[in-house]
């Protein structure tokens, strides 16, 4: 073992030369490199089963307690709105997951590697926004329509229920899919900025779980705002049952805007702070 | 080829890294030696572009690390010992590496079996143990097959048998042309694993040179002389023109005079020599000596009494 056979190579002196410099390591690679870190994860591949575990458990309890009231309990009931509440939780978890891609990086000295990889700080952001974008937003449209056809199943035995052709019950079940994905993003740019792991889910916590609570507190115009609310009131929503839910538009534009900001304050930070 | 131009970096009001220039030329291994904290660490983390420095440059091949177009193919680094996920299998750390910089696949079983890692290279890493994992660092610096490498401590953790294998696998790849800057903190193990010496203290440069001529340009000898009237043999020397000081275990030792001249003054004036020894200052004499004045962290144990090996203190 005390010879290494490795392929003997002519100093590199000066070696970037034109023609490598065309041709260079660049987002495609590092979103491959991406990918298999994701899912060579066991951490990862837990979180996306307690998202899923979690999301359809949650929506059998709240569509079975829907079950068996008198008729006026189901005055602006809305079938598709109660079989995605599981969602708020898989939101949570996925959320988690999208700190746990970046500041998992950072407490094992990973993003070291990743960045002697690929330098250029953008481009790797870019890739991980990708990777954990793209396989959430599938992992969160799986979950969406399997909770909305769960949720279904169970309201059938003795509640109103609802169909994808209905006004308006597949575009709350696709947005509720996406939505899962914007947590993710959420988390991620979260992690970015803060890379501690602790510290990250706290605030992401903040965000999602106290933020509406608080909020409430002190104004229910703000309050539609907070993300969950959101998520809850308008866009996994059919009929507009609170009055003071903010329209699906807006709420898309709103939640895009804070996974922008924290992605951007994520990239700001990547790049001004040492690794 | 690594050149750093004038590197300084500062955290806070505290200069880590000062003003520092060296060049690492292929071919030979180059130690990159000093104390805790002086710096090394965070000038190899400026060279791979992790850190931003407040000034000067580290250029790679003649270019700034954040430029290179296939960066493990050009450096390998081992920066930690612990640069991977415990979570994920030697394998598959190495597999997104490979796949980062189009690094084809079989090289990773390459490396892994060139590390000795190959038997457990599907387990979790974080199973492993220090030096399984120093190991498979070192298998991600060799994946890219890259012209320049950088190892900073790298033996720390390795058994006897491990340390003698990155010591050939430096020299190894120095001799295939690569540039190789190995950092340390123990002379000795550099003495025996570098050509060229690269030596900070507090962040400034103390020498750049080879090995050889690093213990020669600081080599004073000085002879020890035990007999049993030790007062007439300094007052001897002394008039002879050296420089004899007696220690607390009654031996003399002379600079100024060589051992065998000595002799002859002890024979022509007839005093009896118990002992007679050149002494030699230790690669590790030179090098606490020189950073001395330069060390961060100094523990304050009591006064060490100069052990009767030691070259007077000055």
């Amino acid at each position: 073992m005390t010879t290494i056979p490795v392929r003997a190579v002519v100093p590199h002196i000066g070696s970037a030369g034109a023609e490598s410099r065309r041709w260079r390591a660049g987002l495609r690679q590092t979103m491959r490199a991406e990918w298999t870190k994701f899912v060579s994860l066991r951490s990862i591949r837990w979180t996306l089963l307690v998202t899923a575990v979690g999301t359809l458990l949650v929506t059998f309890l709240a569509t079975h307690g829907a079950l068996h009231h008198p008729p006026g309990w189901y005055q602006g009931f809305d079938p598709t709105n109660q079989s995605l509440s599981g969602l708020a939780i898989g939101s949570l978890a996925i959320g988690v997951l999208g700190v746990l891609v970046v500041t998992g990086e950072y407490g094992t000295g990973t993003m070291k590697a990743s960045l002697a990889a690929m330098p250029r700080r953008g481009v790797l952001l870019t890739a991980k926004i990708a990777v954990v974008g793209l396989s959430t937003l599938v992992v969160g449209e799986v979950l969406s329509f399997l909770s909305f056809l769960e949720g279904q199943a169970v309201l059938s035995g003795g509640a109103p229920t609802a169909t994808l052709g209905q006004p308006g019950v597949l575009r709350a079940v696709a947005l509720s899919g996406a939505f899962l994905a914007l947590f993710a993003l959420l988390g991620l740019g979260l992690g970015t900025v803060i890379r501690h792991t602790a510290g990250a889910i706290a605030v992401f916590a903040g965000v999602t779980l106290l933020a509406p609570i608080l909020l409430n507190s002190i104004s229910h115009f703000i309050a539609r705002f907070a993300p969950e609310l959101i998520f809850a009131n308008s866009v996994a929503a059919t009929v507009n049952q609170h009055n003071d839910a903010v329209s699906v538009t807006i709420g898309v534009v709103c939640m895009l805007a804070y996974c922008a900001a924290a992605l951007g304050l994520g990239a700001f930070v990547l790049h001004r702070r040492d690794a | 080829m690594i050149v750093t131009h004038g590197l300084t970096k500062r955290y806070g009001k505290t200069l880590a890294v000062d003003a520092l220039s060296f060049t690492v030329p292929p071919g030979v291994v180059t130690g990159f030696l000093g104390p805790n904290g002086s710096g090394k660490s965070t000038t190899m983390r400026m060279v791979l572009g992790l850190d931003r420095p407040d000034g000067g440059s580290a250029l790679v091949n003649g270019c700034p690390y954040a430029e290179l177009s296939w960066p493990l193919r050009e450096v390998g680094a081992l920066l930690d010992a612990k640069a991977f996920h415990p979570g994920r299998s030697a394998r598959n750390h190495l597999r997104w590496l490979a796949q980062a910089n189009d690094i084809p696949l079989a090289r990773v079983d390459t490396v892994l079996d060139l590390v000795g890692l190959t038997a457990v290279a599907d387990r979790r890493a974080g199973k492993f143990s220090l030096g399984m994992g120093q190991r498979l660092g070192i298998a991600s610096a060799l994946l890219g097959d890259p012209g320049v490498l950088l190892f900073d401590e790298p033996v720390n953790g390795l058994d006897p048998e491990g340390i003698r294998w990155v010591r050939h696998l430096l020299r190894d790849l120095a001799a295939e042309g690569r540039t190789v800057l190995v950092s340390s903190h123990l002379i000795n193990e550099m003495a025996l694993t570098a050509d060229r010496l690269v030596v900070i203290g507090r962040g400034t440069l103390i020498a750049e040179t080879t090995v050889d001529d690093f213990v020669a340009s600081h080599r004073s000898d000085a002879v020890r002389v035990v007999t049993p009237t030790p007062q007439r043999f300094v007052a001897a020397l002394s008039r002879a023109g050296a420089r004899p000081s007696v220690h607390d275990d009654g031996a003399i030792v002379v600079s100024g005079l060589s051992s065998a001249d000595i002799g002859e003054l002890a024979a022509g004036q007839e005093l009896t020599v118990h002992e007679l020894t050149p002494l030699h200052a230790s690669l590790e004499d030179v090098f606490m000596e020189l950073t001395s004045s330069s060390v961060e962290y100094r523990s304050h144990a009591p006064d060490q009494a100069a052990a009767p090996d030691a070259l007077p203190a000055r």
